[in-house]
């Protein structure tokens, strides 16, 4: 288990140069292979996972870290207490440039694994959207620093508020 | 003349079948030797090892579906899963060329099949390699060196995460299509007069000469269902625990449909000229320092980590150059 912990944080927070895992002497064929752990699945779906059978549910579930499995739980099940609602303020913590993105949550695209939010702010009287995919490894955290106003927006999916600077500014401020 | 070089290379040919024989192979071995799929040492001599001027036996796979990935470096890429099912070595072929030269191929089947959808004629040539009758059988032009024992069982621990495949499928079938789908013709106008042909080929030729209408021109017809072969797809991960290879792109063909996937013909002919001029550091794509050979077994994935990836070999694109 805390080899699996390791070989998470090892992807997670690493860079360009990358050196082999301790389990690397294990592969013969590639020096700088990772090795990441094998998910755990029962013997007897095993033999029908090898046949094919519900194989890309499988793959769906257990391809990204547990950690990740229970971000998209959170943020994104419908039936989830914390779930991100459009027009509410978020804050995405992240390893790579620009570290910390706040904005209004104006879309979230339910793909699954692929799963994907997009973020809106003004920046130097800039419009800027940012898209964050849940399950990548350089998504650290996700913060709600207000919830949408009234409770709820009507839309799924504000895209009207990139017409609507005095919409944009109100939602910032405060109520709408 | 050729009858009797036939009887030199292959020494347990009855003399009766010498004369209308049109593909030799090595004799059927007793199933207990065909246990232990890899040749011993002590019988083969050293246990052999890829060189630049093999060439490797490709193996069967199953289309299942395509996800996306993050690799280490935070960069999400599309991926093909497909799986290698029951994929089982038939038959080691040997023809002898007019030219005198000798085409080598392994031939691999894969997907077990019921009994009795299979024919009479498969069914006897399952039973002469002594494997389970299987749906899909292949051919993959080899190295002499890199024949197998009849009845091995190849696994996705084959091909190694870094290194670069060609998958061969049959496209999707699209039907009976007009011009602008099938070649990508421009159509006409959708306005200005146009009457009743807006998505037409328009003129299928000159006038009095040539008079005719070439064959070969571009017209509508039955688009799909035909062999495609796409090049040099990254191999990302394997998983001998499920068997499947992890691939960078898409795959012609529908999901759980056969793909016959081989090492990257131009790649590996690349490598092999940088070793014909001593470049050892650019055989092999980065990462990869061998190849498993003459294949990658099942025995062979038992003593092997069950999941391997490849990490990114560029620099990161998140990262300013400086």
């Amino acid at each position: 288990m805390a080899s699996a912990t390791r070989h998470i944080f090892k992807r997670l927070f690493s860079n360009t140069a990358r050196s082999a895992t301790p389990e690397g002497a294990a592969y013969p064929f590639s020096k700088t292979a990772l090795t990441p752990p094998a998910p755990k699945a029962a013997e007897t779906e095993v033999e029908r996972l090898r046949q094919g059978k519900r194989l890309m549910e499988f793959v769906h579930k257990t391809l990204s870290p547990p950690e990740k499995q229970a971000l998209l739980q959170k943020y994104f099940s419908r039936r989830s207490k914390d779930v991100l609602q459009p027009g509410s303020i978020v804050t995405v913590l992240q390893d790579q440039a620009p570290t910390q993105f706040t904005g209004v949550l104006i879309a979230i695209r339910r793909r699954g694994q692929a799963t994907s939010f997009r973020l809106r702010n003004i920046l130097q009287r800039t419009g800027v959207e940012m898209q964050f995919f849940a399950n990548s490894p350089s998504l650290k955290e996700i913060k709600v620093v207000r919830p949408p106003p009234k409770g709820r927006m009507r839309r799924a999916k504000l895209f009207y508020l990139r017409d609507a600077p005095d919409k944009m500014s109100a939602l910032a401020g405060g109520r709408k | 003349m050729l009858r009797t070089w036939v009887i030199v290379r292959c020494k347990t040919v009855p003399v009766v079948c010498q004369a209308r024989l049109l593909h030799t192979s090595l004799p059927a071995r007793s199933s207990a030797e065909e246990a232990t799929t890899s040749t011993t040492p002590e019988t083969q001599g050293e246990p052999k090892k890829w060189t630049p001027k093999s060439t490797r036996t490709g193996l069967i796979a199953v289309k299942r579906g395509m996800t996306s990935m993050w690799n280490d470096q935070g960069v999400k890429f599309p991926v093909t899963i497909l799986q290698v099912a029951d994929c089982q070595v038939t038959k080691n072929i040997k023809v002898p060329k007019p030219d005198h030269t000798v085409y080598h191929a392994v031939q691999v089947a894969a997907v077990n099949k019921p009994a009795k959808a299979v024919t009479r004629q498969m069914l006897g040539h399952f039973k002469k390699a002594n494997i389970s009758p299987k749906r899909y059988v292949k051919e993959f032009p080899v190295t002499s060196d890199a024949h197998l024992p009849v009845g091995t069982t190849l696994s996705a621990i084959h091909f190694v995460p870094g290194q670069y495949v060609d998958c061969v499928a049959t496209s999707i079938g699209k039907g009976f299509q007009g011009t602008m789908k099938k070649w990508g013709f421009g159509g006409l106008a959708a306005s200005h007069g146009v009457s009743v042909s807006h998505r037409s080929a328009g003129s299928t030729g000159q006038h009095q000469d040539p008079g005719r209408v070439f064959p070969g021109k571009k017209m509508a017809g039955h688009m799909g269902g035909n062999q495609v072969t796409v090049q040099n797809l990254a191999v990302v991960r394997v998983d001998t625990s499920l068997n499947l290879i992890y691939v960078r792109g898409a795959v012609p063909g529908v999901d759980d449909a056969p793909v016959y996937v081989r090492d990257a013909k131009k790649i590996m002919a690349q490598g092999k000229a940088y070793a014909a001029k001593g470049r050892t550091d650019k055989i092999l794509p980065k990462g990869v320092d061998d190849l498993p050979f003459p294949a990658g077994t099942e025995e062979l994935a038992k003593t092997l980590p069950s999941i391997i990836e490849a990490p990114a070999y560029r620099r990161s694109p998140f990262v300013p150059p400086e």
